[in-house]
Protein backbone atom coordinates (compact mmCIF):
# COMPACT_ATOMS: atom_id res chain seq x y z
CA UNK A 1 0.00 0.00 0.00
CA UNK A 2 2.86 2.29 0.86
CA UNK A 3 4.52 1.54 -2.46
CA UNK A 4 1.39 2.19 -4.42
CA UNK A 5 1.05 5.77 -3.34
CA UNK A 6 4.71 6.57 -3.62
CA UNK A 7 4.79 5.15 -7.11
CA UNK A 8 3.24 8.21 -8.71
CA UNK A 9 6.64 9.85 -8.70
CA UNK A 10 5.90 12.45 -6.06
CA UNK A 11 8.09 12.88 -3.06
CA UNK A 12 6.59 13.42 0.33
CA UNK A 13 7.70 14.82 3.58
CA UNK A 14 6.35 14.24 7.05
CA UNK A 15 4.63 17.27 8.49
CA UNK A 16 5.46 18.36 12.03
CA UNK A 17 2.69 17.13 14.25
CA UNK A 18 1.41 17.56 17.78
CA UNK A 19 -1.02 15.18 19.42
CA UNK A 20 -2.81 15.83 22.66
CA UNK A 21 -5.75 14.45 24.52
CA UNK A 22 -8.20 16.37 26.61
CA UNK A 23 -11.06 14.50 28.26
CA UNK A 24 -11.78 11.98 25.55
CA UNK A 25 -11.01 14.33 22.68
CA UNK A 26 -7.79 13.71 20.84
CA UNK A 27 -6.58 16.62 18.78
CA UNK A 28 -3.93 16.42 16.15
CA UNK A 29 -2.26 19.44 14.66
CA UNK A 30 -0.22 19.08 11.52
CA UNK A 31 1.79 21.90 10.04
CA UNK A 32 1.38 21.91 6.30
CA UNK A 33 2.14 25.37 4.96
CA UNK A 34 1.47 25.88 1.29
CA UNK A 35 -1.33 23.37 0.99
CA UNK A 36 -4.67 24.69 -0.18
CA UNK A 37 -7.86 23.19 1.25
CA UNK A 38 -8.51 21.42 -2.04
CA UNK A 39 -5.14 19.68 -1.83
CA UNK A 40 -6.00 17.90 1.39
CA UNK A 41 -7.01 14.30 1.46
CA UNK A 42 -7.89 12.66 4.76
CA UNK A 43 -8.84 9.00 4.76
CA UNK A 44 -9.63 6.34 7.30
CA UNK A 45 -9.11 2.80 6.13
CA UNK A 46 -9.49 0.19 8.81
CA UNK A 47 -7.04 1.12 11.50
CA UNK A 48 -5.20 3.61 9.42
CA UNK A 49 -5.70 7.33 9.22
CA UNK A 50 -3.85 8.87 6.34
CA UNK A 51 -3.33 12.52 5.67
CA UNK A 52 -2.12 13.78 2.35
CA UNK A 53 -1.50 17.44 1.59
CA UNK A 54 -0.65 18.26 -1.96
CA UNK A 55 1.28 21.42 -2.58
CA UNK A 56 0.58 23.18 -5.81
CA UNK A 57 3.55 23.91 -8.00
CA UNK A 58 4.24 27.50 -7.06
CA UNK A 59 7.52 27.81 -8.89
CA UNK A 60 8.08 31.35 -9.93
CA UNK A 61 9.99 32.44 -12.96
CA UNK A 62 13.17 34.21 -12.02
CA UNK A 63 16.45 33.42 -10.38
CA UNK A 64 16.40 31.74 -7.02
CA UNK A 65 18.88 33.56 -4.78
CA UNK A 66 17.83 31.53 -1.75
CA UNK A 67 15.95 28.31 -1.76
CA UNK A 68 15.37 26.87 1.68
CA UNK A 69 11.76 25.87 1.44
CA UNK A 70 10.96 22.42 0.24
CA UNK A 71 8.23 21.96 -2.27
CA UNK A 72 7.21 18.40 -1.52
CA UNK A 73 3.72 17.40 -0.60
CA UNK A 74 3.01 16.20 2.90
CA UNK A 75 2.06 12.75 3.96
CA UNK A 76 1.49 11.22 7.33
CA UNK A 77 0.01 7.92 8.47
CA UNK A 78 -1.44 7.22 11.86
CA UNK A 79 -2.55 3.92 13.29
CA UNK A 80 -5.80 4.24 15.13
CA UNK A 81 -6.33 2.46 18.36
CA UNK A 82 -9.50 0.45 19.03
CA UNK A 83 -10.59 3.11 21.50
CA UNK A 84 -10.92 5.78 18.80
CA UNK A 85 -14.27 6.25 17.17
CA UNK A 86 -13.95 5.81 13.43
CA UNK A 87 -17.00 7.73 12.37
CA UNK A 88 -16.50 10.91 14.34
CA UNK A 89 -13.43 12.60 12.94
CA UNK A 90 -13.54 16.31 12.35
CA UNK A 91 -11.05 18.28 10.31
CA UNK A 92 -10.37 21.98 10.02
CA UNK A 93 -7.70 23.79 8.08
CA UNK A 94 -6.50 27.32 8.69
CA UNK A 95 -3.21 29.22 8.28
CA UNK A 96 -1.35 26.15 7.08
CA UNK A 97 -2.33 24.03 10.05
CA UNK A 98 -4.60 21.04 9.76
CA UNK A 99 -6.48 20.25 12.94
CA UNK A 100 -8.04 16.84 13.29
CA UNK A 101 -10.33 16.04 16.16
CA UNK A 102 -10.82 12.41 17.12
CA UNK A 103 -13.10 11.11 19.78
CA UNK A 104 -12.50 8.33 22.21
CA UNK A 105 -15.33 5.78 22.14
CA UNK A 106 -17.72 6.00 25.05
CA UNK A 107 -17.02 2.38 25.93
CA UNK A 108 -13.30 3.06 26.14
CA UNK A 109 -13.57 6.03 28.46
CA UNK A 110 -12.66 5.46 32.09
CA UNK A 111 -15.74 4.94 34.17
CA UNK A 112 -16.14 5.84 37.75
CA UNK A 113 -18.11 3.33 39.69
CA UNK A 114 -20.00 4.63 42.62
CA UNK A 115 -20.25 2.55 45.72
CA UNK A 116 -23.82 1.94 46.70
CA UNK B 1 63.45 -6.68 22.35
CA UNK B 2 64.33 -5.91 18.83
CA UNK B 3 61.71 -8.04 17.18
CA UNK B 4 58.14 -8.27 18.43
CA UNK B 5 55.33 -10.32 17.17
CA UNK B 6 53.12 -8.11 15.11
CA UNK B 7 49.59 -7.82 16.31
CA UNK B 8 46.70 -6.56 14.33
CA UNK B 9 45.54 -3.33 15.95
CA UNK B 10 41.96 -4.19 14.99
CA UNK B 11 39.84 -5.44 17.88
CA UNK B 12 40.15 -9.14 18.48
CA UNK B 13 36.47 -9.56 18.97
CA UNK B 14 35.11 -9.71 15.46
CA UNK B 15 31.67 -8.69 16.66
CA UNK B 16 33.00 -5.36 17.88
CA UNK B 17 33.06 -4.08 14.35
CA UNK B 18 29.51 -5.25 13.79
CA UNK B 19 28.32 -3.70 17.01
CA UNK B 20 29.78 -0.39 15.94
CA UNK B 21 28.13 -0.73 12.56
CA UNK B 22 24.84 -1.50 14.19
CA UNK B 23 25.09 1.64 16.29
CA UNK B 24 25.72 3.66 13.16
CA UNK B 25 22.75 2.07 11.44
CA UNK B 26 20.49 2.77 14.38
CA UNK B 27 21.53 6.37 14.39
CA UNK B 28 20.96 6.65 10.66
CA UNK B 29 17.49 5.15 10.97
CA UNK B 30 16.65 7.45 13.84
CA UNK B 31 16.95 10.32 11.45
CA UNK B 32 14.01 9.03 9.48
CA UNK B 33 11.82 8.81 12.52
CA UNK B 34 12.05 12.52 13.14
CA UNK B 35 10.03 14.59 10.72
CA UNK B 36 12.42 16.19 8.29
CA UNK B 37 10.98 19.59 8.97
CA UNK B 38 10.07 20.89 12.37
CA UNK B 39 8.30 23.88 10.95
CA UNK B 40 9.90 27.00 12.27
CA UNK B 41 12.08 25.18 14.70
CA UNK B 42 14.56 23.63 12.34
CA UNK B 43 16.00 26.96 11.35
CA UNK B 44 16.37 27.98 14.99
CA UNK B 45 13.45 30.37 15.17
CA UNK B 46 13.94 31.77 11.70
CA UNK B 47 11.51 30.64 9.04
CA UNK B 48 12.71 28.99 5.86
CA UNK B 49 12.76 31.44 2.99
CA UNK B 50 12.86 31.47 -0.78
CA UNK B 51 14.23 34.58 -2.43
CA UNK B 52 13.62 34.98 -6.12
CA UNK B 53 14.90 37.76 -8.31
CA UNK B 54 13.03 38.83 -11.39
CA UNK B 55 13.98 41.77 -13.62
CA UNK B 56 11.34 43.93 -11.92
CA UNK B 57 11.32 42.84 -8.31
CA UNK B 58 12.27 40.47 -5.53
CA UNK B 59 9.88 37.80 -4.38
CA UNK B 60 10.16 36.39 -0.89
CA UNK B 61 8.30 33.31 0.27
CA UNK B 62 8.35 32.19 3.87
CA UNK B 63 6.68 29.20 5.50
CA UNK B 64 4.80 30.48 8.52
CA UNK B 65 2.27 27.87 9.57
CA UNK B 66 -0.05 28.95 12.34
CA UNK B 67 1.05 32.56 12.31
CA UNK B 68 -1.75 35.07 12.39
CA UNK B 69 -1.76 38.08 10.10
CA UNK B 70 -1.91 40.47 13.04
CA UNK B 71 1.12 38.88 14.68
CA UNK B 72 3.29 39.46 11.66
CA UNK B 73 5.40 42.54 11.14
CA UNK B 74 7.16 43.40 7.91
CA UNK B 75 9.53 46.26 7.42
CA UNK B 76 11.86 47.50 4.70
CA UNK B 77 14.73 49.77 5.61
CA UNK B 78 17.01 50.64 2.75
CA UNK B 79 17.57 47.29 1.11
CA UNK B 80 16.91 45.28 4.26
CA UNK B 81 13.71 43.34 4.56
CA UNK B 82 12.74 42.22 8.01
CA UNK B 83 10.13 39.62 8.79
CA UNK B 84 9.23 39.52 12.42
CA UNK B 85 6.42 37.74 14.11
CA UNK B 86 4.99 35.59 16.74
CA UNK B 87 3.48 32.18 16.64
CA UNK B 88 1.02 31.84 19.45
CA UNK B 89 0.81 28.73 21.53
CA UNK B 90 -2.51 27.18 22.26
CA UNK B 91 -3.97 27.85 25.63
CA UNK B 92 -2.50 25.50 28.14
CA UNK B 93 -4.80 23.24 30.02
CA UNK B 94 -3.98 21.07 33.00
CA UNK B 95 -6.02 18.18 31.76
CA UNK B 96 -4.46 18.19 28.35
CA UNK B 97 -2.01 15.41 27.87
CA UNK B 98 0.52 15.64 25.08
CA UNK B 99 1.58 12.49 23.29
CA UNK B 100 3.74 14.18 20.76
CA UNK B 101 4.86 17.72 20.31
CA UNK B 102 6.80 18.64 17.25
CA UNK B 103 5.27 22.00 16.63
CA UNK B 104 6.73 25.09 18.07
CA UNK B 105 5.47 28.44 19.30
CA UNK B 106 7.22 31.68 20.07
CA UNK B 107 8.63 34.67 18.31
CA UNK B 108 10.84 34.60 15.27
CA UNK B 109 12.70 36.99 13.09
CA UNK B 110 14.46 36.90 9.79
CA UNK B 111 16.36 39.68 8.11
CA UNK B 112 17.27 39.67 4.47
CA UNK B 113 19.69 41.98 2.78
CA UNK B 114 18.36 42.40 -0.71
CA UNK B 115 21.09 42.80 -3.32
CA UNK B 116 19.72 45.98 -4.88
CA UNK B 117 17.92 49.16 -3.93
CA UNK B 118 14.23 48.61 -3.49
CA UNK B 119 11.15 50.74 -3.51
CA UNK B 120 9.91 50.42 0.04
CA UNK B 121 6.64 52.23 -0.70
CA UNK B 122 5.46 49.62 -3.13
CA UNK B 123 6.01 46.48 -1.10
CA UNK B 124 3.04 44.14 -1.13
CA UNK B 125 2.53 41.06 0.98
CA UNK B 126 -0.03 38.33 1.40
CA UNK B 127 -0.38 35.42 3.78
CA UNK B 128 -2.14 32.42 2.26
CA UNK B 129 -2.32 28.92 3.76
CA UNK B 130 0.58 29.58 6.09
CA UNK B 131 2.88 30.91 3.37
CA UNK B 132 3.90 34.54 3.31
CA UNK B 133 4.57 36.05 -0.09
CA UNK B 134 6.24 39.44 -0.28
CA UNK B 135 6.83 41.34 -3.48
CA UNK B 136 9.47 44.03 -3.22
CA UNK B 137 9.86 46.08 -6.39
CA UNK B 138 13.30 47.24 -7.39
CA UNK B 139 13.98 50.90 -7.74
CA UNK B 140 14.17 52.25 -11.26
CA UNK B 141 17.92 52.76 -11.08
CA UNK B 142 18.49 49.19 -9.95
CA UNK B 143 16.70 47.64 -12.89
CA UNK B 144 18.84 46.40 -15.72
CA UNK B 145 18.55 48.69 -18.70
CA UNK B 146 19.38 48.03 -22.24
CA UNK B 147 21.51 50.77 -23.68
CA UNK B 148 22.26 50.68 -27.30
CA UNK B 149 25.58 52.08 -28.30
CA UNK B 150 25.95 53.19 -31.82
CA UNK B 151 29.31 52.52 -33.33
CA UNK B 152 30.46 54.87 -35.98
Amino acid sequence: MYGKEIADGDRYRIPACSICEDEGIVSLKLEMPGVAKEGLEIKVEGNELSVLGRRGAERESGTYLLRERRGESYRKLFTLDESISRDKIDAAYANGILSLTLHVREAAKPRRIAIA
Amino acid sequence: MSIMKWENPAPKDLWDAFNGLRGDMDRALDLFRVPDAMGLLDRSTAPAIDLIETPEDYLVFADLPGVDRKDLELSVTGSILRIKGMKRAEEASEKRKFFRKETWAGSFERTLDLPALVDSDKVSAELVDGVLKVRVPKREEAKAKLITVSVN
